[in-house]
């Protein structure tokens, strides 16, 4: 598709602006009551979701060109897809979203990327991940555990790391944890280690809709030689890539993909895993945007009137998942679940999307910010989370500050509760 | 073009990154849809649109502008035609940083708001103190000061909280030619409690049934009043819109009302302003709610006689709330509409009998959160008539607009949405009505680009008729005047003076208001 | 000067050069300094209106619009320039229309209050009253000058009782506000059932809150129409007493915030004795007697369930003034039920009942919020004390306005009519209680006296545009000058 091909969302547009706000309904103070990290940050309003559809029509009309200047502005939206939310919540006719990624494939096609961006993007090509580190490094996360290589034996459940977690040192505790926690409640548990290759989600995010392709199509053959009926991932980013991104650009995995919270949920009501330590914790959740709305499975529909388009094909970010880690976390002793005013659908994203961590670190940390005081503000001693580059972003926002606010994934506080707190 | 010597000024004034010239920037405040009575959803595009946070900014670029002959226009949350600069070479002012609530005055009943705090937000925060603010027709994510001070005023809850331009105390803005005036006690330095004087009231200079729609300079703080609200700080809600669930409180009744023709919807309104009582009064006919809130059904079944029937036999249809603050207000107030609704043939629903439409209704009412829907049929709306007089006068008027519009509608330039979507308001227990027929089309459709006409039509036959003021053609500006200016005193000679006064150099843009004159 | 022209206007019996007659504006029951008019000229229609204003332009004469019979007070009827010619609208007297369902009456402003509540109760209507207005005061005079009516909750805007009017500006131009602009005249107005309810526009300005406590400067109003309330089918009174304003303040503003009650009003004891004794010693007697503060309200009910709606509201008032330490009384020390009724229906019986007390009395007024009375109470204490005038003699009444957003605070210093003495004193302490109230925070939204220059220097910035709109309504100035101080810019 291209941006044409969205011109008549484009121009459905009422420039109401209520893509920059909580759904109405949800709204509960003065605070907390805008979503869109982008326009909230640069406040013109092309930086929102509605002025990006204008920004679009702009391009398209030739009314301006494709300049540094309007890739800056294409660029600096974490592309949490909050604005789609709300604005779907009244509109059938216009995806917010798919536009502002258009956006970005513009950019790519006009030569217009960001630095930052190409490097990721030959990071990836050459190492198979978006940091550039050696490929062979890619499993050592895994060492001890004794997890099946799916390379050479076959398991039932695929296990994926994701690049974050399976290099980033500090998140160590993470991965270990989720991969101890399956495995210690008799899941057969297999992981590719260095034949694990990136989702590709970043790439697509930041305009490289080819470079997603690719990586799906060879992650879908994996997936398929692999034998295993379960592909199950720590890591909310890739979550997303695998139910909303695969299924965009026409590639299905064919196993059904659980992001971790789901199947522990799932293995709780089993009664094969049974937290019993008591751990007296006020906590506050955050929802991943790429396990929440981001995380929502695509359908394509292929009417032509949008305003025709029936509801179970529009992407309102209800189908996102909300409900598992919350029900984890009622299931911890002594841990005491007090929520945002954001939340779910209406989540404020912590600024790692996009391509915004890697271009321009600055906004990324303005954001998190921006949700650190908001999960302060409910008196909650933790952040708890299910995605590595929100934990990634909150924990390097919290250290520049002077507060007593622990980040923690959901599965380090399971395995807490488990009393098997890994190593790291 | 702006001279790079006077955009550095501006620069100056509100720093480098709080001012753009970047066309692609400035396209954001360029398009507009709703309610553009042309083709193209580009109007003028701005010279520079500049970002300040404070009075003291505003009243910078505004005297910069004074210095440099460079036209300004301010704007809040920028929704509509009226935001639209008139001129290519001006200046816009985004006003989204500025954007506290100053001040809740619990037991005076009035907030001190800047011009980027949405109703939304006040009534959240308002709630929190036991009170509640009207919230325009057009939602809760426009801004409190836009509507007091700029605009308009009408909405759903007018029966209990009136009209915004009724609603505020005093106001702080920048002239057009760069003073700053706070009307009322706060120009005396005496608080916020009053807009009125010393003397005359100036907020009849700032603003009349419609406000000045960027014509005299900028509002920057705005003090309106907020009214009793007796449920609970804040009403958490699970979903969005149709999937809420939300507890309403025991103390909040929703109804609906029907009635069997227009006269005994008429009596029944007539009855209840004169019994006080109620807290929100719509008309809301049924026509309407099924076109926005079941688009694709609408359009499945608009033509079928047996739906057109139903559509018609339920058509006059009355959203009712009730909020008590006790148990024998709540009472008094059942027994009483119970007995309107008897004594005048109609049919009530309690919507407390079916708790998942109660929930969804109870923002939809109290919240304005209903208002977006109009875009859901075909992508835009517009809407002709507003009898703004009793509730009687409304009536004729009522039938002129769907009349009107379903001529339209035959020939395929409106969505058929069963002709009556009428939609009305009574404000301060009944002291006047407001009407407006909505029509909603799809701009996109090269087919459906007439609705100026309806607007026209129905304007010209009101004025022929002489029956009221159907102030539609998107309200304001000067080609309004020149069509209402003959027939109601030559108001638009008094507007060119004001304009003259205040702004001798019509810099503060003269589009949606009018050109300084004699 | 003038004489002949205007009686070519009006006809030679209605322009007065009487002596007696042009004495008696010279002055009035205020410390304004003045003049007596040249001319007295009683015009009875718009257009005799519009060409005395044409005329008074040519001649750059002052004219003075009266439409209230005497006594006059605050000195707005008070001629500042010898040329000036009193435009008395006393004849133009005529009630135009009674509007039933609507609630709404068009009236001339020669019509008084009592003569509109006599008529519009065979209406089963009520008017907004004032407290206690003197038998002649027009009803469109008082609301022009933003007297405040008893009713708070109907008090929605600041202009309320007044819709919309016919006004003749400065520049001799007709202009009707709010919907009566049109289109259509009157006639055609009501044959499509519209009754000038609409109070703004019309367009994108109002111009009636310009002409609205603009003291006749900006233009004339030649009739209003004017919003009406159901009479009650059951009502009952109220007093509930206490010691100090303060205590009263939690049970006014959650009275206020629920809208309970009707007629809602404050007195201190001098105030309420002045109110319902007869002479000065009755009045002193009652002082004695009377709590030093009472909330005076009605409950009342209308056409659906009056009763129950009495009730409920006297039962919820009841639960508020308990959790308050207070108790509503029917009647207290002697002050009946119909007393009161007296209070809220009526006008005042000759004389005027501020003369009854002491002969002779000083009004200062403004507006604050509810909560500052205490603090202006105390004030005026100090200052009487410091006037060495009996602080017992001064009458206190706080009108809740806006719905209680604010509050109209009056207090009536009363001192022996004949003791010139006395009057400077008080006039002394006038002068040194406006300006603490004013350095308090005390909003003298409606300038009057001798004082009336005073509360535009503390906002020069609303003088400046003021002067600007003053110009443009009224160009040679010509209305009324000198009653508000439009600064030329
Ligand atoms: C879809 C839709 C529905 C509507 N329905 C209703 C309705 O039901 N009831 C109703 O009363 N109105 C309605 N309106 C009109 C409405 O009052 C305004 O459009 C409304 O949106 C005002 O809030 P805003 O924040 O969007 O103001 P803006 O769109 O920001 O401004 C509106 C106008 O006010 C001027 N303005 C804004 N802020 C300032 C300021 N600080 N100083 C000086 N001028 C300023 C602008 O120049 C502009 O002309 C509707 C409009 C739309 C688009
Ligand atoms: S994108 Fe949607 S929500 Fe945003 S301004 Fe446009 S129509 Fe409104
Ligand atoms: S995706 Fe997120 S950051 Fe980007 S415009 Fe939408 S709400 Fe804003």
């Amino acid at each position: 598709m291209a941006l044409r091909e969205y011109e008549r969302d484009i121009r459905g547009c009422s420039r109401c602006s209520i893509c920059k706000w909580v759904p109405f309904a949800q709204i509960k103070s003065v605070d907390c009551a805008t979503v869109c990290p982008s326009i909230s940050r640069y406040n013109f309003h092309s930086y929102s979701g509605g002025g990006r559809l204008i920004l679009g029509l702009s391009l398209l009309e030739d009314r301006v060109e494709l300049t540094e200047e309007v890739a800056d502005i294409i660029y600096k939206c974490v592309m949490c897809g909050a604005c789609e939310v709300s604005c779907k919540i009244y509109r059938d006719d216009i995806d917010v979203l798919r536009v502002i990624e258009e956006l970005r494939f513009a950019c790519v096609e006009n030569g217009m990327m960001l630095p930052e961006h190409m490097m990721m993007v030959d990071a990836m090509k050459q190492e198979d991940n978006v940091f550039g580190e050696p490929k062979s490094a890619r499993g050592d996360w895994a060492k001890d555990l004794g997890l099946k290589d799916i390379n050479k034996e076959k398991a039932d459940v695929l296990f994926h790391a994701g690049c974050r977690l399976s290099y980033d040192e500090g998140l160590r505790g993470v991965v270990r944890g989720a991969a101890s926690i399956l495995s210690d409640a008799g899941v057969d548990l297999g992981i590719a280690g260095a034949d694990e290759a990136c989702c590709g989600g970043r790439a697509f995010e930041v305009g490289y809709r080819g470079e997603l392709e690719k990586y799906a199509e060879d992650f879908a053959s994996r997936v398929k030689a692999s034998g295993c009926s379960k592909l199950v991932t720590p890591c909310s980013d890739c979550y997303g890539a695998f139910k909303q991104l695969y299924p965009m650009v026409g590639k299905e995995l064919g196993v059904e993909v659980l992001h971790v919270v789901e199947y522990v949920e799932m293995l709780m009501g089993q009664g094969r895993i049974r937290p019993t330590v008591k751990v007296p914790l006020k906590v506050t959740y955050h929802d991943p945007c790429h396990l929440g709305r981001r995380g929502e499975p695509y359908r394509e529909w292929e009417g032509e009137d949008k305003l025709k388009r029936p509801s179970a094909f529009k992407m309102s970010g209800t189908r996102g998942v909300y409900d598992a880690p919350r029900e984890i976390l009622s299931r911890l002793p002594a841990v005491e679940l007090v929520e945002m005013e954001r939340i779910r659908e209406y989540a404020w994203c912590c600024g790692a999307g996009g391509g915004v961590m890697e271009a321009y670190p600055e906004f990324n940390s303005w954001s998190a910010n921006e949700r650190v005081d908001e999960a302060l503000a409910t008196g909650a001693q933790a952040i708890v989370t299910a995605c590595p580059w929100c934990e990634r972003s909150f924990t390097d926002a919290l250290e520049e500050r002077d507060e007593d606010l622990e980040v923690l994934d959901l599965m380090e506080l399971l395995a807490r509760s488990l009393g098997s707190e890994p190593d790291a | 073009m702006l001279d790079d010597a006077v955009y550095r000024e501006f620069e100056e004034v509100v720093g480098p990154d709080n001012i753009s010239r970047e066309p692609a920037i400035l396209d954001g405040y360029t398009y507009q849809i709703v309610f553009n009575p042309t083709p193209s959803p580009w109007l003028n595009r701005p010279a520079a649109v500049a970002l300040p946070c404070s009075t003291e900014e505003v009243q910078g670029i505004v005297k910069v502008c004074n210095r440099h002959h460079v036209r300004f226009k301010a704007h809040s949350t920028g929704w509509g035609v009226f935001n639209a600069p008139g001129y290519e070479d001006m200046i816009i002012l985004d006003l989204r940083r500025m954007n506290r609530i100053l001040q809740i005055d619990e037991n005076n009943m009035f907030a001190l708001v800047e011009p980027y705090i949405t109703c939304n937000q006040l009534q959240a925060e308002a709630m929190k103190k036991g009170l509640n603010c009207h919230i325009i027709g057009a939602g809760p994510n426009t801004s409190v000061l836009a509507s007091c001070t700029s605009v308009g005023g009408v909405g759903w809850t007018g029966i209990s909280m009136g009209y915004n331009c009724r609603n505020v105390l005093g106001v702080e803005w920048v002239l057009p030619t760069g003073e700053v005036v706070r009307l009322g006690s706060p120009g005396s330095g005496d608080g916020w409690f009053s807009g009125d004087g010393p003397g005359p009231s100036l907020r009849g200079i700032m603003r009349g049934l419609f406000g000045a729609m960027g014509g005299l300079g900028v509002f920057t703080r705005v003090a309106v009043k907020l009214f009793n609200w007796p449920g609970p700080k804040r009403i958490d809600a699970r979903g969005l819109m149709f999937d809420i669930k939300a507890e309403v409180p025991e103390n909040i009744k929703l109804y609906i009302l029907l009635f069997p023709d227009m006269q005994r919807f008429l009596d029944a309104t007539y009855d209840l302003g004169d019994a006080e009582i109620g807290w929100i009064h719509s008309r809301n006919p049924a026509g309407m709610l099924f076109t926005f809130l079941f688009p694709g059904l609408m359009r499945e079944t608009a033509g079928r006689p047996a739906m057109r029937s139903a559509m018609e036999s339920i058509k006059h249809m009355v959203s009712f709330g009730i909020a008590a603050s006790s148990p024998g207000e709540l009472a008094y107030q059942e027994k009483v509409v119970r007995e309107v609704i008897a004594r005048n043939d109609g049919v009530l629903i309690d919507m407390g009998k079916l708790p998942q439409f109660e929930s969804f209704m109870l923002f939809g009412l109290m919240r304005s959160t209903l208002s977006a829907f109009v875009f859901r049929a075909g992508g835009n709306f517009a809407s002709s008539l507003v009898g703004e007089e009793t509730t009687d006068s409304g009536a004729p008027q009522v039938d002129l607009g769907v009349r009107i519009k379903q001529e339209y509608i035959d020939k395929g330039a409106l969505i058929d949405d069963m002709a009556d979507t009428v939609w009305g308001s009574i404000y301060e227990n009944n002291l006047f009505a407001h009407y407006e027929s909505l029509m909603t089309f799809d701009s996109r459709d090269p087919r459906q680009q007439e609705w100026i006409k309806v607007d026209e039509e129905v304007v010209d036959e009101l004025i022929d008729r002489k029956w009221g003021i159907g102030i539609g053609l998107s309200g304001a500006g000067t080609v309004v005047h020149k069509k209402f200016g003959p027939h109601m005193c030559n108001y638009d000679k008094w507007q060119r003076r004001i304009k003259k006064a205040l702004d001798p150099e019509g810099l503060s843009d003269p589009i949606g208001y009018t050109e300084p004159g004699d | 000067m003038m004489i002949e022209e205007l009686s070519g206007i009006v006809g030679a019996d209605r322009v007065s050069k009487e002596k007696a007659s042009l004495e008696a504006y010279a002055s009035d029951n205020s410390f304004t300094e003045g003049c007596a008019p040249s001319a007295i000229v009683s015009p009875v229609n718009a257009e005799q209106v519009v060409e005395i204003i044409n005329l008074a332009a040519r001649e750059k004469a002052g004219l003075v619009p009266s439409s209230s019979a005497p006594p006059r007070f605050r000195g707005d009827t008070v001629p500042e320039r010898e040329d000036s010619v009193v435009v008395d609208l006393t004849g133009m007297d005529r009630i135009i229309k009674i509007n039933r369902r609507n609630k709404v009456a068009l009236i001339e402003p020669g019509v008084t209050f009592g003569r509109l509540a006599r008529e519009v109760a065979k209406e089963g209507l009520k008017v907004l009253m004032p407290l206690l207005p003197r038998e002649g005061k027009s009803v469109v005079g008082s609301y022009l000058e933003r007297e405040p009516i008893l009713i708070p909750k109907y008090h929605w805007d600041v202009t309320d009782p007044l819709l919309c009017a016919e006004v003749i500006f400065g520049t001799g131009d007709m202009f009707r506000t709010g919907s009566a602009a049109g289109p259509g005249d009157l006639e055609d107005q009501w044959a499509s059932e519209r009754y000038q309810k609409n109070p703004m526009g019309p367009g994108q300005s109002d111009l009636i809150r310009v002409v609205q406590g603009a003291r006749g400067t900006v233009g004339l109003v030649t009739w209003a129409s004017v919003r009406l309330e159901p009479l009650p089918s059951a009502s009952r009174t109220f007093i509930v007493a206490a010691d100090s304003f303060g205590e009263l303040l939690g049970l006014v503003y959650s009275m206020l915030r629920r809208k309970l009650g009707e007629e809602f009003l404050v007195l201190n004891g001098t105030d309420l004795a002045a109110i319902v004794g007869g002479d000065r010693e009755e009045i002193e007697e009652l002082k004695g007697r009377l709590p030093p503060w009472s909330l005076i309200y009605r409950v009342a009910g209308f056409k659906y369930f009056p009763s129950d709606r009495v009730s409920y509201q006297v039962n919820d008032i009841g639960d508020l003034a308990g959790a308050e330490g207070l108790e509503p009384c029917r009647s207290l020390a002697g002050v009946s039920e119909e007393d009161i009724g007296g209070v809220l229906d009526g006008t005042s019986g000759e004389p005027y009942w501020k003369f009854g007390y002491l002969g002779g009395f000083a009004d200062i007024f403004l507006i604050a919020t509810l909560e500052m009375v205490p603090s202006f109470l105390e004030l005026m204490e100090e200052e009487a004390k410091k006037a060495e005038y009996p602080s017992g003699n001064i009458g206190m009444y706080v009108q809740p306005i806006q719905q209680g957003r604010s509050c109209h605070v009056e207090f009536t210093l009363y001192y022996d009519e004949g003791d010139e003495g006395e009057r400077q004193k008080v006039r002394g302490l006038c002068d040194s209680a406006i300006r603490r109230l004013m350095d308090s925070g005390g909003f003298f939204s409606r300038p009057f006296g001798p004082w009336c220059e005073l509360p535009f220097d503390r906002c020069p910035d609303t003088a400046m545009l003021l002067g600007k709109i003053g110009k443009m309504l009224d160009p040679d100035g010509i209305l009324n000058p000198g009653k508000i101080p439009y600064r030329v810019v």
